[in-house]
């Protein structure tokens, strides 16, 4: 049985990568996804970060709806299953070879998909991938036994694409997956809640974002989980091995059974008041950065630190009485100052960053003595990950969030232009985190 | 002789359709056994039955001593079978549908050798699509025979077939026999059971009305040798039923005719020595033979007759 099914998972991939029409819907399809949703949404911050969790979950829904359906059937008109039911022992390692075949072709276009994003669009890579990965397989789960019961019930392949087409489109439309459940209207965000194109978007989201985890990662796992052994149990009751088969149990019956998980989960969170679509949280793009960007950045080439660009002062140097007085009242006011205690921690860093590169462009005469007070009150003000987080975001991101271009408040003069501002607390980001991650001298 | 295969009172129905009627027959060892019927006979209906396609309504199988309803995975294992309107997906190579299929077995043949035994060396890495007709019926024939089994069941599988491709399946079949192999088959030509079949069940209306080897079957069905003949000049009717074993005369004109006889032997030196004494020449002769088509025209009339 082991080798039947590891032979058959064998020849199914095979003979899929012979085929134009499984590679055209398998991987083209999923790329045009792509290339629609960025066109559209390529301006979020982070580009599609909120749209992943769709494209994936419409390539998932392809591939079990149409895809794995469609070769199903096609084989079972051409009367090949009617072959393998001569086979002892045939069903399960022929079904398990089959949904894991399909699985692999769906897993590896959603890669693709999240890969492409990533190069084309600059999408983040999933930050928890944990969650993903747990919610992909969730997904593949319920949508793929989902295609075991169409490929049953399908009289023949137009009628696949019927069956499947009544899934898809609602799923599509008002179920979450193509249309955001934010944009559509209250009635749709209630009828969205029994259909599964909800939960295996807003699963898979957490992997990419900080929404829906705990409580609503659990549950969504488990209802994706239930409807896909519904599904599983239905899809092999009623599965057919030639088209001639007669059935000796009641079709609609079993269909109403896969159908109930959807039915139940639906009633469920409308009566707890749990139909509401999950709120889009705005992405911290720099708690978003991995640990393989920040190693990407380069300390080489940066200008010296008793140089005119951007210097940083050795920690305690000496200064004259009135230049030291001077730096204790910014030191002082750096405290109080309103964008330094901004609520997003990167953002407040960013804006500390340009106190420095103000100076530095204004060429205080204490430039370099002011920077490294600004380093000392951001190690003094935020969490080691914040500090390395927002430096890192400075640094990989310098034409993102706010920039101040003056701050008289503080005592330093000049009003600089925003790009140049931008470039030297680039530069001041690269020096702090090198110093921070001990790749430079403090 | 142990059987291979033992059918009892086997009973399907289609609704209020009976496809099978208390169908029994047995099969023994290294026996080639032919069905013969006409469509909806219920031959497939049987078929399916054995192989686990159909569920039967009553009756029982056993395969090689194991009983196919208790234990239907290991008769499974015992059994090849050849299916018609069994194609395999066009992307397919031989190589690879016989490796698969092998896969779900205990017992296995070795693919090399298969596709060897059935001619498939110039074939066995192209995809099906591009197989002939003749291929693609060698392919499915080596598939049945994937599991080494000791029972093999052919649904008419030279159906389509020209005769060059048949011959070469024909000769296939009987190779098969010599290593032991207990085959079933079906077919619509009726020679060919003759020719390949140590014994055939004929099957009208899902009930066997015959069962016997072929020369058998001929023999009992009481269809007669017939004589054709020609002569140079016209012969009186009445003188030619007085020779010895002439049942009954057919003219088709003054010159020719045909007789119906009991004895060809007697019947040829009577009427030659006949002609012989009217001076009348015999310009053409040409003996009938019963064939199997005749007794299953006859058997399956009475039957039709009876009911």
């Amino acid at each position: 049985m082991v080798k039947a099914f590891f032979y058959h998972l064998q020849l199914s991939l095979k003979l899929n990568f012979k085929s134009k029409q499984p590679l055209i819907y398998g991987y083209l399809v999923p790329i045009f996804f792509l290339i629609a949703f960025g066109a559209v949404f390529r301006n979020g911050n982070p580009p599609l970060i909120h749209q992943m969790s769709q494209l994936i979950t419409i390539s998932a829904l392809g591939g079990a709806c149409f895809g794995m359906p469609t070769a199903l059937v096609s084989e079972r008109e051409r009367g090949w299953w009617r072959r393998y039911r001569l086979f002892p022992r045939g069903l399960l390692p022929l079904l398990a070879s089959t949904l894991v075949a399909r699985f692999i072709l769906i897993a590896s276009a959603a890669g693709l998909q999240v890969v492409l994003a990533h190069i084309f669009y600059g999408t983040p890579f999933p930050i928890h991938p944990i969650h993903f990965v747990v919610a992909y397989c969730a997904v593949a789960f319920a949508f793929l036994t989902m295609g075991l019961v169409i490929a049953a019930v399908a009289k023949d392949v137009p009628a696949v694409q019927a069956l499947g087409q009544c899934i898809f489109m609602p799923l599509i439309m008002i179920g979450g997956v193509g249309v955001p459940l934010l944009v559509l209207p209250t009635w749709a965000q209630k009828v969205a809640t029994f259909l599964p194109g909800k939960y295996a978007c807003e699963a898979l989201q957490s992997g990419f974002t900080s929404d829906g985890h705990g409580a609503v990662f659990r549950l969504n796992i488990l209802v994706l989980f239930v409807m896909g052994v519904c599904a599983a149990i239905v899809g092999t009751k009623l599965f057919r091995w030639g088209q001639s088969d007669r059935r000796t149990i009641n079709t609609r019956l079993w269909v109403i059974v896969t159908l109930l998980p959807w039915i139940t989960v639906g009633i469920f969170a409308l009566k707890t008041d749990r139909w509401h679509p999950l709120a889009e949280t705005p992405v911290d793009e720099a708690m978003a950065i991995t640990e393989a960007q920040m190693s990407q950045i380069s300390y080489d080439n940066l200008p010296p630190d008793d140089g005119t660009v951007t210097p940083v002062a050795a920690p305690n140097a000496d200064l004259p009485q009135e230049a030291s007085a001077r730096l204790d009242l910014i030191r002082s006011k750096l405290d109080e100052w309103t964008p330094g205690h901004t609520k997003n921690a990167a953002q407040a860093i960013r804006y500390l960053l340009c106190v420095a590169a103000v100076a530095d462009v204004n060429e205080d005469q204490i430039e370099g003595n002011i920077a490294q007070v600004v380093f000392e009150h951001i190690q003094d003000s935020f969490t080691p990950a914040e500090v390395e987080h927002g430096l890192a975001w400075v640094a990989l991101y310098p034409a993102s969030g706010v920039v101040v271009t003056s701050v008289p408040e503080l005592k330093i003069q000049g009003d600089f232009y925003e790009q140049t501002i931008r470039v030297r607390t680039q530069i001041y980001a690269v020096k702090f985190i090198g110093r921070v991650r001990h790749r430079l001298a403090n | 002789m142990a059987s291979a295969l033992v059918v009892s009172h086997l009973k399907k129905d289609y609704g209020s359709v009976h496809a099978v009627k208390d169908l029994s027959f047995d099969v023994l060892e290294g026996e080639i056994f032919g069905l013969i019927g006409p469509n909806g006979a219920g031959k497939t209906t049987t078929l399916e039955c054995v192989l686990g396609l159909n569920t039967l309504d009553s009756g029982s199988i056993y395969v090689c001593g194991f009983d196919l309803l208790q234990k239907p995975d290991a008769g499974k294992e015992l059994i090849g079978a050849q299916l018609q309107n069994s194609q395999l997906p066009d992307t397919m190579t031989p190589r690879q549908a016989l490796k698969l299929c092998g896969a779900f077995y205990k017992t296995r043949g070795d693919v090399n050798q298969l596709i060897e035994r059935f001619q498939l060396n110039e074939k066995a890495d192209t995809n099906f699509a591009s197989l002939s007709g003749g291929q693609k019926q060698r392919l499915s024939l080596a598939l049945a025979f994937v599991n080494n089994p000791k029972l093999v069941i052919l649904d008419e599988p030279t159906v389509g077939l020209d005769p060059k491709a048949r011959k070469e399946l024909h000769e296939l079949i009987a190779e098969q026999r010599k290593r032991g192999v207990t085959i079933i088959f079906t077919t619509h030509y009726l020679e060919e059971a003759r020719s390949l079949c140590d014994r055939i069940a004929l099957i009208a209306r899902g009930s066997i009305i015959a069962i016997d080897t072929p020369e058998a079957l001929i023999a009992k069905s009481k269809v007669m040798v017939k004589i054709k003949l020609r002569t140079s000049a016209p012969v009186l009717g009445e003188r030619l039923s007085e020779l010895n074993h002439v049942l009954s005369i057919v003219r088709k004109d003054d010159l020719n005719c045909i007789i119906e006889t009991s004895s060809v032997n007697k019947t040829i030196t009577a009427l030659t020595s006949y002609l012989d004494t009217q001076g009348i020449e015999l310009v053409d002769l040409q003996i009938i033979r019963p064939t199997l088509d005749d007794v299953f025209k006859t058997l399956v009339n009475a039957e039709g007759s009876e009911d």
